[in-house]
């Protein structure tokens, strides 16, 4: 028996059980396409994760006052230290030859009123670097001046949404409004964006360092962020920071960095274990399948008892009546894939027309793993019956109805 | 034909038919012991992640500064309208409060005379024991006397104390951060971690000490533990009005235990729901399973079907014959699955009781019921077309 004649038979067993053929690609395909199409929804995710990260750039370090010997456990994010970062601090650092930007930032949430309205804003205070490093562009108006880090000077850059708040439609440039107890003018309107990592940049303010230094009356940065000239000098860029900081701080060290890699590869490594539970939840599903194709192939091999007699009483072997089970199987499992395949990318595309800034694409391990595991599932569950089959003796087998 | 009847012939007819009656259940149990296990792992998780929250009692209301909710960050960064220690003592003075904790966090070195270490500094105040469930392993806990003066005490924690002084007794030494000396009067018990923060690496000072040493003039956090005979709404409008006098304005943000602990629930169920409706793809490939085999079944038994109706029985009555067997295969199934499930998981909690794991009994019942309805579903089409046929038709079959 050639292959091909495997095939011929195998298609006329099919036409024969219409219904129980379709049903049973059903059942594979909901397998294949649930498979592919959570894993999907994982890599999208962790796309997404991926994306608003390269947004700012690889290459960046962040730096926070204060050090933890503790192992294991978070950074000091409160940055409170008795031992403060300033801005004179960051001056010094900017001698360093691997730094090309570098942007001190002093955060906090202050009052800001206009005429009778009023809103409690996070305020963060940076110089004009802040703005490329965290990817924000301006809607209108000016950045900061180039002097923020040595004078005050009472100018502040608003987000899309605090000047919607303050102001409404009317004209925001050029007004004079109060943040805490002192008072700037407007230079700036953020262009409206989403949220970045947790900071809703729509509802901020931006002023210059040295002004938020005397609204918020404190020298301590809260942060720095730095963005390194060339890929890969991070460490000798912490080495050197460390040294100038430990002059400047009698001796001590005192900072704690993160790297925007070690922080993506984090999020990355949780993002793909959510993919795989998500992969592994789904392939049950086939596994059920797989069960199914096990059962009609029983099923199958009772009730062609009479023609398995014949096949083998015209000297068909034991081998040949098992591989005609098992190539049936392996067809529904290569067909079911197929149709699993196209279903989930049919509505996969049709989420990219819903949602089209979420990226979605069936990752290529997953399309493979997803059928592999049918094909699989399906040989070894029609083994089975497949063999029980072959070791009919044809004589009973004939003589059965 | 009976009720009675009915079920034996359905018994007959599963056990006649025993190898594929088996496998559909099989196929059935497999998808209801994904979704058992994975409701169950989600509840444990969440009751898990519950108690962590709860270990402190659930009367507590969170103050931090400024008016945005900004993910709890409102505390960490400067503001121009602090919450002071003045704000947090008059707290104290309403009736139906029990006692408040100032709270200022950060980090530093802190060195004996012959070691040092950089780690957590919590700046607080006396009580602050009790309202963390920490106990004090020796002497005691920080005084609860004058908070705007109070004098330059200490107390370690446990793996702290280690690092600094060994073995040796740490009580009556001094310790000094940032120039500044303490005396040590307490050491804490092991807590271990919460929410990043090792507990057991973090020295407890005055908070007005730790203002000044790390130049704030507002505090992080104020929580306020208040007496069992007030409710959350009641003591949060109280405190309001409280800062809100003192203030001029609503420049502080406010959050009970129970607001936040419900919003914690809410996420955490959805997670278990989701994490069940995912596994329950493999329940609707189980169903197709049952309508595969019973419109195979109808096909075969045709002969019999005619019989039945032969002696008189209704396209009705067979139509209910056949959901019955669909629904009793499903029904075994699940239970075969839940107990595949619950069993092995039950052995685990009882040689390790703190394995997150919590088979509900709603859950059970669930299954049960999305089984019968499923397997309901599956069997309509091929009952249905039993009871079309032609008994004539039917009976000439082979």
């Amino acid at each position: 028996m050639r292959l091909i004649d495997y095939f011929i038979y195998a298609l006329t067993v099919f036409v024969r059980h219409k219904m129980r053929t379709a049903l049973l690609l059903l059942a594979l395909s909901m397998g294949v396409a649930s498979v592919i199409i959570l894993t999907t929804i994982g890599e999208g995710a962790r796309h997404f994760i991926h994306q608003e990260f390269s947004a700012m750039g690889s290459d960046l370090l962040i730096i926070l006052p204060g050090k933890k010997e503790t192992q294991g456990g978070a950074p000091p994010i409160n940055g409170a230290s008795p031992r403060d970062l300033t801005i004179d601090d960051v001056n010094a650092l900017k001698t360093i030859n691997s730094i090309d930007q570098i942007a001190p930032i002093i955060a906090g949430t202050a009052l800001i009123r206009f005429g009778n309205k009023s809103r409690e804003v996070i305020t963060m205070g940076s110089t004009t670097p802040f703005f490329a490093l965290r990817n924000m562009r301006l809607g209108e108006g000016r950045l900061l001046p180039d002097n923020a880090d040595s004078h005050h000077s009472p100018v502040i850059i608003l987000g899309s949404k605090v000047k919607q708040e303050l102001f409404g439609a009317e004209n925001a440039l050029g007004e004079w409004l109060n943040v805490g107890d002192f008072r700037f003018r407007v230079i700036g309107v953020l262009e409206e964006r989403g949220e970045s990592l947790g900071l809703d940049l729509r509802d901020m303010a931006v002023i210059g360092v040295r002004s938020a230094e005397m609204v918020f009356d404190s020298p301590a940065l809260f942060r720095v962020i730095l963005k390194l000239k060339y890929a890969g000098s991070e460490h000798y860029t912490e080495q050197q920071v460390r040294s100038i900081i430990a002059s400047r701080h009698e001796g001590e060290d005192d900072v704690t960095f993160i790297s925007q890699d070690a922080m993506m590869s984090a999020f990355d490594n949780v993002m793909l274990m959510v993919t795989m539970v998500l992969g592994a939840i789904a392939a049950i599903s086939l596994i059920v399948a797989g069960v199914l194709i096990m059962n009609v192939t029983y099923i199958s091999v009772a009730q062609r008892k009479h023609e398995i007699g014949l096949l083998k009483a015209i000297g068909a072997t034991a081998k040949q009546v098992k591989t005609i089970f098992v190539i049936e199987a392996l067809i529904l499992a290569i067909i079911g894939s197929a149709f699993g395949l196209l279903g989930a990318i049919a509505l996969i595309e049709l989420a990219t027309t819903i949602w089209s800034n979420f990226y979605l694409a069936a990752p290529f391990w997953a399309i493979f793993a997803a059928c592999s595991t049918a094909l699989v599932v399906s040989l070894l569950f029609s083994l089975v019956p497949a063999k029980k089959a072959a070791q009919l003796d044809p004589i009973i087998a004939l003589r059965s109805k | 034909m009976n009720f009675f009847d009915q079920i034996q012939w359905v018994f007959k007819v599963l056990w006649a038919y025993r190898l594929r009656s088996a496998l559909t259940v099989v196929g059935f149990a497999v998808g209801i012991a994904s979704v058992t296990l994975l409701t169950a792992l989600g509840e444990g998780m969440r009751q898990f992640i519950m108690e962590e929250f709860t270990q402190f009692g659930s009367r507590i209301v969170a103050i931090t500064p400024g008016k945005t909710e900004t993910y709890g960050l409102g505390g960490l960064l400067n503001t121009t309208r602090p919450l002071t220690l003045d704000d947090a003592e008059s707290l104290q003075r309403i009736t139906t409060v029990e006692f408040v904790v100032p709270v200022v966090f950060g980090s530093g070195q802190v060195k004996s005379e012959t070691r040092s270490r950089y780690v957590d500094i919590a700046g607080v105040a006396g009580r602050a024991d009790k309202a963390w469930k920490i106990n004090v392993a020796q002497g005691r806990f920080l005084p609860t006397d004058n908070w705007q003066q109070p004098r330059a005490f200490a107390v370690l924690g446990s793996q702290l104390k280690q690092e600094l002084f060994g073995h040796a007794s740490a009580l009556g030494q001094t310790v000094t951060i940032a120039q500044s000396r303490f005396v040590i009067v307490g050491v804490m018990e092991s807590k271990g971690e919460f929410l990043g923060t090792n507990l057991d690496e973090l020295i407890y000072i005055p908070a007005q000490k730790a203002l000044q040493l790390f130049n704030r003039s507002s505090l992080m956090e104020i929580d306020v533990f208040y007496k069992p005979q007030v409710s959350a709404e009641q003591i949060a409008a109280t405190i309001s009005k409280r800062l809100i006098d003192r203030h001029g304005m609503e420049d502080f943000t406010l959050v009970t235990q129970d607001a936040m602990l419900k919003s914690l629930d809410n996420i955490l169920s959805i997670v278990k729901w989701v994490a069940a409706g995912l596994s329950s793809i493999a329940l609707i490939v189980g169903g197709v399973g049952i309508l595969t085999v019973f419109s195979i079944s109808v096909a075969e038994r045709k002969q019999e079907i005619g019989l039945l109706q032969a002696l008189g029985m209704n396209g009705n009555q067979m139509q209910r014959l056949f959901l019955a067997e669909a629904i009793t295969l499903a029904l075994v199934g699940a239970l075969a699955g839940y107990v595949m499930v619950t069993m092995p998981l039950l052995l685990v909690t009882f040689w390790m009781p703190s394995f997150p794991f919590e088979a509900e009994f709603l859950v059970f019942v669930g299954a049960m019921i999305l089984s019968a309805i499923i397997g309901a579903l599956s069997g309509i089409q091929p009952a249905r077309q039993a009871a079309n046929l032609a008994p004539i038709e039917a009976l000439r079959d082979e």
